[in-house]
């Protein structure tokens, strides 16, 4: 393990890695040792074009770039000497004089590198006088991105992500010199099922999507970490919220699982959490409160019990593990079977995209729970979470209580329904397709009743299980 | 241009004579006796002769070419190329030109003797796209070698050496002048510059070990094998062994190619060259080609090579003089040589794509009298963050010469901002 030197304090790394991935590895990157980049991405390959990220190495006689120069054993690096600082801050005026400096009517102020790393080592006054380049404002890319000529700083993050993670490669830089413009490729545009994600590593307001420009000014939102639930990856996301509202999904890092990176699918997800709401529960068909609707289910359940009837568990791989947990004991409580659950299945890639179309169908398995869609056959009562399980193999139950988010075929026959809070209005943990345990948290209220299903199950069982306690 | 040199030396004694290029003529001058002294000796020998005769490149940088060779891997399970630059796009440089169509087969010859010394099964000749003709003669070279089966499985009856020689005609970039520039270019991509490491010899074209000289350097080879070390190092300075083709251009009497040895004072290659046209007096010249900065009439007795020119702020660069009289307004030079750079910089690194533009906005502003003070001292201080921080060596190259020029031309830029307009009305048109 070689031993690098860092403005003093050394430190052992990896073999193989250069400066700037060193430091990354070791979580100091702008986080301890500050080395500003444009280019380098640490999921992408080295482009060293920028040359933001220039340090002072001992014995070399001219100043290196940190992204690109490997690391020796013995390596001494300084990343704030008065050379370096020098360096930084001619790449960031170059950056700059062609750059429209529209920040105010910008989408990407606040969250804009170029604002961040200008107030930082740049200075503050420009020296240049001429015309700034010329270039298309407002260039459509493809169905979600949304592309500024003028404000892009040619760092080809964009270029090299759309090649190398996709593979798909629209983009590329065309002419030379100041002339350089990013374009697609004639008679193509961007459109992948990642495509969304060049937002993201854009590190100026070049690369907007279409669907969150000009929607909020970030600085009036917050980021509440949570985990993407539309597939068996699981994602970990940020979720930018204001006034209970949620704004966008943003992939965040987690190296063993989704690196930097999500779908555009399960990035425009967070619209799905609006529409279609379940928002009042229901008994036989009619209004009621939440706490009555339970009791009603409660007394169906005790019923059957009393009777001899057969209950039947159906949970959800959408649920939560602490929600599932909570079936299982109830079902366990009324001396019923194990639930099932079926998990609707569609495409999948190598990249990110998992055939199973749900968060947590591996939280299920671990609690034994079988995986069916076929008809639950003859019963007295279904318990059930979710509407994954089709309403036609609901024929021949007697009764169906429901705890659900959303509106479905299921909740219209059902006899009980209580309406549930999505993922993103409570917290809790989803078992992903690695079997990786994945906390998420509460980000915003439902603007009607609504409770967790492990909550719905709690009320439920102090009818359900009355003459037992 | 004469088709031949002014001045002649060995590397382009039989320059004038036609036969010369081809194969036959070529051989009954004495070709390839450099070529069969080397297949003599193992590999590793023939690098140490090459290392020992001192032999720098001829491209512009004036790395050791043996050195270089020696950096190809030993034992290697890929394949080796040597790739052969005869890009030639420095403004001020026709020099290769010259050899490519003259001596085609000492070029041959030279490539074959550094394949036998790397162990490369390929090489790869990349020739400016405008060099029509070169492009012809160096086909129908190799053509005539495959044809007397001097190529291929034995080349020369040699078991074991294999080799075969692709010309390839570049696109139209000062870049792809550049070694990893033409490797891309090479590839088929766009003409950028590669960052490194990783080195070519590790990683060059098509991902394979691969030595890239230029094609005056490989001309050189066969003479030092077959006259030897000693003969070689005879000629020019210590540290710059050899001769070289100078191209004069610009203000002189009779421009063209004069082989000199290395280290001759550029007051003589000059004279050689006809002095300065019309009897006008010297204002300035640029030594190496257009990156290169220029130097002032009172350094005309510098020795031509890079160890004498390197002191007085220059570089000996391509060997392409400009030669620039009285009437020259230094700043229109700055102009063109700053819209040049703006040109043909390939946009990858920022301070180079960004700067090369502002130079040339200023230069303008001053030179069409809208300058500044301000402006002058933005042209000071704009180079100096450029050089020496991008992926490959044209950012010091675009800032190099208008460091020059601010050097020892400095009044003419002042008397612009002064005078608010050009006061050379007899200087070139822009």
């Amino acid at each position: 393990m070689p031993k690098l030197s860092i403005d003093g304090v050394e430190y052992q790394v990896a073999e193989g890695r250069t400066v700037l991935q060193a430091i990354d590895d070791l979580g100091l990157l702008m986080n301890g040792v500050d080395i500003p980049h444009y280019c380098w991405h640490p999921k992408l390959s080295i482009d060293g074009s920028c040359r933001l990220c220039q340090v002072e190495i001992e014995g070399m006689p001219k100043l290196q770039i940190a992204c690109n120069t490997p690391v020796t054993d013995g390596m001494k690096v300084h990343t704030q000497t008065p050379r370096v600082e020098k360096a930084r801050r001619g790449v960031m005026e170059l950056l700059l004089i062609n750059h429209p400096l529209d920040c105010p009517i910008c989408d990407q102020a606040g969250e804009c590198k170029l604002q961040d790393y200008a107030f930082d080592y740049g200075v503050a006054g420009a020296r240049t006088r001429e015309p700034r380049r010329p270039a298309k404002k407002s260039v459509d890319l493809g169905p979600t991105i949304v592309f500024d000529q003028e404000r892009c700083i040619l760092c080809r993050r964009c270029v090299r992500f759309c090649r190398e993670v996709p593979k798909t490669g629209e983009l590329g830089v065309f002419n030379r010199g100041d002339e350089s413009l990013l374009e697609t490729f004639p008679g193509s545009e961007l459109d992948n099922p990642y495509s969304m994600n060049v937002a993201d590593i854009c590190p100026v307001g070049a690369l907007t999507t279409r669907d969150f420009r000009f929607k909020i000014r970030v600085w009036f939102t917050d980021d509440v970490d949570s985990v993407c639930n539309q597939c068996a990856r699981g994602c970990n996301i940020s979720v930018s919220r204001s006034n209970n509202k949620i704004y966008r999904y943003v992939p965040r890092r987690n190296d063993a699982v989704n690196d930097t990176w999500m779908c555009d699918h399960g990035r425009m997800s967070y619209k799905l959490n609006a529409q279609g709401r379940l928002t009042h529960a229901r008994a036989e068909g009619n209004q009621t409160t939440v706490v009555e609707a339970a009791r009603r289910a409660g007394h169906l359940l005790r019923i059957a019990r009393n009777a001899g009837g057969k209950i039947v568990g159906v949970a959800s791989p959408f649920a939560a593990n602490e929600d599932l947990e909570a079936l299982r004991d109830l079902l366990s409580g009324l001396g019923a079977g194990a639930a099932r659950f079926s998990v609707p299945r569609g495409e999948s890639d190598e990249i990110l995209i998992e055939a199973e179309k749900a968060p947590n169908a591996n939280g299920c398995r671990a609690l034994g729970m079988a995986e069916s869609s076929d008809s639950l056959g003859r019963a007295e009562v279904a318990l059930v979470l979710g509407h994954t399980l089709h309403a036609s193999a609901f024929t021949d139950v007697e009764h169906v209580v429901l705890i659900d988010s959303h509106e479905s075929a299921l909740s219209a026959r059902a006899d009980v329904v209580l309406p549930a809070r999505t993922f993103l209005e409570k917290g809790g943990t989803f078992t992903n397709a690695d079997k990786l345990v994945q906390r998420f948290n509460p980000v915003v209220e439902p603007p009607f009743e609504a409770l967790s299903e492990r909550e719905a199950l709690a009320e439920i069982a102090k009818t359900a299980l009355l003459e037992r306690a | 241009m004469a088709s031949e040199p002014y001045v002649k030396n060995y590397l382009s004694e039989h320059y004038g004579d036609d036969a010369y290029q081809t194969l036959e003529g070529y051989e009954a001058r004495g070709g390839f006796a450099g070529l069969k002294k080397a297949l003599a000796l193992s590999p590793e020998e023939v690098t140490e002769q090459v290392k020992a005769s001192g032999l720098r490149g001829r491209g512009g940088a004036g790395f050791a070419t043996g050195l270089k060779w020696s950096f190809m891997p030993k034992q290697s399970d890929r394949m080796k190329l040597l790739v052969v630059n005869g890009d030639e796009s420095e403004p001020g440089s026709f020099k290769d030109r010259m050899i490519m169509e003259r001596g085609p087969f000492q070029i041959l010859e030279g490539i074959l003797i550094g394949a036998w010394a790397t162990g490369a099964k390929r090489s790869y000749v990349y020739v400016r796209g405008e060099y029509k003709q070169p492009i012809r003669v160096l086909e129908a070279a190799v053509e005539a070698l495959r044809a007397k089966k001097y190529l291929g499985k034995a080349c020369f009856g040699k078991k074991g050496f294999e080799h075969d020689i692709v010309v390839h005609s570049g696109a139209g970039a000062y870049i792809c002048g550049e070694e990893t520039g033409l490797l891309e270019s090479l590839e088929g991509k766009k003409g950028q510059p590669r960052k490194k490491p990783p080195f070519p010899a590790q990683y060059g074209a098509f991902g394979l070990p691969s030595t890239v000289n230029n094609v005056e350097t490989f001309a050189h080879v066969p003479f030092i094998l077959e006259r030897g070390v000693e003969w070689f190092k005879s000629r020019g300075t210590e540290k710059s062994p050899g001769t070289t083709l100078f191209g004069v251009s610009g203000h002189v009497e009779r421009p063209g190619l004069f082989e000199l040895p290395m280290g001759t004072p550029l007051r003589e290659v000059l004279g050689l060259a006809g002095g300065v046209r019309g009897g006008r007096r010297l204002k300035g010249v640029m030594p190496g080609g257009l990156s290169m900065p220029i130097l002032p009439p009172s350094e005309l007795d510098v020795p031509m090579a890079e160890e004498f020119l390197a002191p007085k702020g220059s570089h000996i660069g391509t060997g392409g003089v400009m030669v620039m009289d009285e009437t020259t307004c230094m700043v229109r030079v700055a102009c063109v040589t700053a819209y040049f750079f703006r040109d043909e910089s390939c946009g990858q690194c920022t301070q180079c794509r960004e700067g090369t533009g502002w130079i040339h906005k200023l230069c303008e502003k001053i030179e069409q009298g809208r300058g500044t003070e301000a402006d002058l001292a933005l042209l000071d201080d704009v180079p100096s963050f450029m050089e020496g921080q991008t992926i490959c060596a044209f950012a010091d190259a675009a800032a190099w010469p208008i460091q020059g020029l601010l050097r020892h031309f400095r009044s003419d830029f002042e008397a612009h901002i002064r005078e608010r307009k050009c006061p050379f009305p007899e200087s070139f048109e822009l």
